[in-house]
């Protein structure tokens, strides 16, 4: 199932969104202000980046099961990767989403207009592939993934380019970061500690995915990180 | 501390409640509405399994187990009387056979198979006991 959500801002301000290999719809809207809504459609991300919103901004959004990024895409899945379609561009990418604009938007219209324009995922290789990698914490290694679905490594990688938009490695390497984060932010995990379970070679690495996931070390994780809770 | 569980991790919770009662002749105790997580009856030590996105949610980083490939480095042991029928109706109901039920030296009868997950399950006599 897709995930729904919103954010409102009760402050002017900016938020540091972590990647997560996943594409989203989103509508931009202003509470305070009446103005035709502004759609919005994500790349798969694998870098952080920040969001400037001033007060009552506020996003209602549709973030989508890794594996149907195609979905929106389609043939450009494979060059979307830290990529955003905004106004028109997203409409191009997805011209059912003006037929939402014709009336005030709620996470509810949303839901059952994407519901109602897409069709089930069917490749059971990719999603058992995404459970298994997922399950194993970013740690299963592209070789055994495909073994245990069934399929070579370079069969495994275009499933995961075309449908996805990213490597197989670059999305192990997006769980690996997020789990090991919250073994350092939430279970309190000394840093070693973390390297060691998360599936580093040793601290050096885990900093180094830090900063690259993150722009952060693992000692200076900013205070009001927003962790979204992601499963396959 | 008492062993209190047995958790496998499963893709699939009801296929293989479903598998392990028609081939180990097991009854479910118990399976959660989520489907991701049930029991069966063995007594005060609970075998259950657990589905994969289980893992994720709990923290953890595990390995599923791979039916195509080398079991895991553990084993669950059923024990029973009669153990050429076990092993018989376990491989009948889709279990591979790893090997037939063998005498030891010590007078316990041992066979084992893989169930529908890949995972090692001995089906053994009794052991005499200690004293």
């Amino acid at each position: 199932m897709e995930a729904y959500w919103s954010f409102t801002a009760k402050t002017a301000g900016s938020t540091l969104i972590l990647p997560d290999g996943r594409c989203d719809i989103i509508f931009q809207l202003n509470v305070h202000k009446d103005q035709l809504p502004t759609p919005i459609i994500t790349g798969p991300s694998t870098q952080p980046y920040t969001v400037e919103c001033d007060y009552g901004d506020q996003w209602l959004g549709i973030r989508l099961r890794p594996h149907n990024g195609a979905l929106l895409w389609k043939q450009k899945i494979g060059v979307a990767a830290d990529t955003v379609a905004r106004g028109n561009e997203a409409l191009d990418l997805l011209p059912w989403l003006a037929e939402l604009m014709a009336s005030p938007i709620t996470l509810d219209t949303m839901a059952d207009k994407f519901e109602s324009k897409t069709s089930t995922f069917n490749d059971q290789k990719l999603t058992s592939a995404l459970d298994a990698l997922h399950a194993s914490g970013g740690r299963m290694r592209v070789a055994t993934m495909a073994s245990f679905v069934g399929c070579t490594a370079r069969q495994l990688n275009r499933l995961f380019q075309s449908n996805i938009g990213l490597s197989t490695k670059t999305y192990a390497q997006l769980v690996q970061f997020h789990r090991t984060l919250n073994l350092v932010q939430h279970q309190q995990l000394k840093i070693s500690s973390a390297a060691n379970e998360g599936g580093y070679a040793d601290q050096a690495h885990l900093t180094r995915a830090f900063q690259r996931f993150g722009g952060f070390t693992p000692s200076n994780i900013p205070k009001d990180l927003a962790i979204p809770e992601l499963v396959a | 501390m008492k062993l209190g569980y047995t958790i496998i991790y499963v893709a699939d919770v009801i296929a293989t409640i479903e598998f392990y009662e028609k081939a180990f002749s097991m009854t479910r105790r118990f399976i959660h509405e989520s489907k991701l997580y049930a029991e069966l009856e063995t007594g005060d030590t609970v075998l259950a399994f657990a589905g994969l996105e289980a893992a994720e949610m709990n923290g953890l980083a595990i390995l599923p187990n791979d039916p195509s490939g080398p079991a895991a480095a553990w084993e669950i042991c059923f024990v029973t009387d009669d153990v050429n029928a076990a092993f018989t109706l376990a491989v009948e109901q889709g279990c591979t056979p790893v090997s037939k039920p063998d005498e030891k030296p010590w007078k316990q009868t041992v066979s084992y198979v893989r169930d529908l997950n890949g995972c090692l399950v001995e089906i053994a006599s009794p052991i005499a006991s200690h004293d």
